[in-house]
């Protein structure tokens, strides 16, 4: 994948991110940028905050100091709704939430047309699947896509996934994978948590590495420490 | 014209009832189920309260009048709103939820039936149906506020993908409030449908034991059954609104509840 030239401009910047929970600090003066357009992972043993790191990307935890800015701007000064239909985000196990896959695409945007619920489910590899079957029984990886297509509904920039394809067996994963690509591909920037950063180098370009909450290297996927299962 | 007026237990005949009590206390020991101790306990608060409560009604009747009447629904009220509250420690203020959801429930119900004339003014009346109304309040609202409170931990992932979504908490809570609202109230809707079929009412007991005219009684019964089911959801659902805003902080997260 293509580096573009010269420094891309900062998309998220975290300044001594702080996360302190039941007394125990989650993440300890955690400072860094995400850049636009890039395939950014965060990495890291099972522990260390990254989850909570990419929570915080769109609000759904709160620093408890330190502050962290989307394209220059606090996101504590912005509207959570419009930050969160900018900022995308798929869980590790997604929640399929209607018992259609059409409805499952327009949980976010109810008055979609359904020729953009189509293209949705080309862009996730999923346009052969019937409108009427339930999202539930979909296999692991279709789920996955599903929700990446459901993430996609609402316009965002920017997708902030956690652990896509841990749950999915290889073929799976590699579909998931497939995906994510052609997204960057067309200019998305994506900030994916992951303990697998041997699977995810191929998408990555930047990778944050993080232990028991502080940031213990960044940069090149191929040329970080870490250890992996560490 | 002959007296339909039932034949009121004496003391004496209450002392006779006694030996019902007893019964149960041998089978306890016979049985060696260990539960002897706590009959004898329970029968003995049974009849303290119920001669406290008889007490005071006379009281109210006799003197107090409907203010007092209405101080004493303010009490039960926020017995019920501690009780039902206390059912969802996984909510924040969640007594204060449950005070406002049964306070109104309660207002709303007994303001419309002395309003509209349905029930007469006098604390005779207000008490015992006010208490009715108090009741079923605070098992629907407890109920409604339990489930809540289940379904932010059972639901937690569902709820957070709608918010991550741009959704509003509302919007975010809106199958698991309706699932809660639901589960709380269809004991409410059923003991409706059947009621007169599998058993009589209190009310119904009670005016018929008194003497009235069976189809007499059935009319108050029906106030009943229809009040009970306004209080029900009208607490119900306040009191898990109440409880799903507090359920969401300022930046729209689903707070943490600990049990």
């Amino acid at each position: 994948m293509p580096h573009t030239d010269g420094p891309a401009p900062e998309l998220f910047t975290l300044d001594a991110v702080t996360f302190v929970a039941g007394g125990r600090p989650i993440l300890d003066h955690v400072s860094d940028h995400v850049h636009e357009g890039h395939v950014t992972a965060i990495v890291g043993p099972s522990g260390s905050g990254k989850s909570t790191l990419l929570r915080m990307l769109n609000r759904l935890e709160e620093p408890t100091s330190g502050s962290i800015r989307f394209r220059g701007t606090p996101v504590r000064e912005l509207d959570v709704r419009a930050l969160r239909r900018r900022v995308g985000m798929v869980a590790q196990h997604p929640a399929m939430l209607t018992d259609r896959i059409d409805d499952e695409v327009r949980v976010g945007e109810p008055d979609l047309p359904d020729a953009d619920v189509d293209e949705l489910l080309a862009k996730v590899a999923l346009e052969h699947i019937e409108r009427e079957r339930r999202p539930d029984d979909l296999s692991g990886g279709e789920q996955q896509r599903l929700a990446l297509a459901r993430a996609l509904a609402v316009g965002p920039e920017v997708l902030l996934l956690d652990e896509p394809t841990s749950a999915l067996d290889r073929r799976a994963a590699e579909s998931v994978d497939a995906v994510i690509a052609g997204l960057v591909g067309m200019g998305l920037s994506v900030v994916l948590v992951t303990h697998d950063l041997q699977r995810a180098s191929a998408l990555t370009h930047d990778a944050l590495v993080l232990d028991s909450g502080r940031l213990v290297d960044r940069g090149d996927p191929a040329q970080v420490t870490y250890l992996e299962g560490g | 014209m002959e007296s339909t007026t039932a034949n009121i237990p004496t003391w004496l005949g209450v002392a006779a009832s006694a030996t019902l009590v007893l019964i149960a206390i041998v089978i306890s020991w016979r049985e060696r189920l260990g539960l002897g101790r706590e009959v004898a306990v329970a029968a003995a608060r049974a009849l303290a309260q119920l001669a406290l409560v008889g007490a005071l009604l006379l009281f109210v009747f006799d003197r107090g009048g409907l203010p007092a009447a209405f101080g004493w629904l303010a009490i039960m009220v926020a017995i019920a709103g501690f009780v039902a509250g206390g059912r969802a420690r996984g909510i924040p203020q969640a007594r204060s939820h449950a005070w406002w959801g049964i306070g109104v429930a309660v207002t709303m119900t007994m303001g419309i039936l002395l309003a509209l004339e349905t029930i007469d003014a006098v604390p005779r009346v207000v008490i015992p149906v006010g208490g009715m109304v108090v009741s079923t309040a605070m098992v629907t609202a407890g109920l409604g506020l339990q489930r809540t409170a289940d379904a932010v931990d059972d639901q937690r992932a569902r709820i957070e993908a709608r918010l991550a979504l741009g959704l509003s908490p509302r919007e975010a809570f809106l199958e698991p409030y309706r699932t809660a609202m639901r589960t709380a109230l269809v004991p409410a809707v059923d003991t409706t449908k059947v009621v007169g079929l599998i058993s009589l009412p209190g009310a119904m007991t009670g005016l018929i034991l008194a003497g009235v005219d069976p189809w007499d009684a059935i009319r108050y019964q029906i106030v009943v059954m229809y009040m009970l089911l306004g209080a029900a959801f009208m607490a119900a659902v306040l009191s898990a609104r109440l409880a799903q805003r507090s359920l969401f902080d300022d930046a729209e997260r689903l707070v943490r509840t600990s049990h």
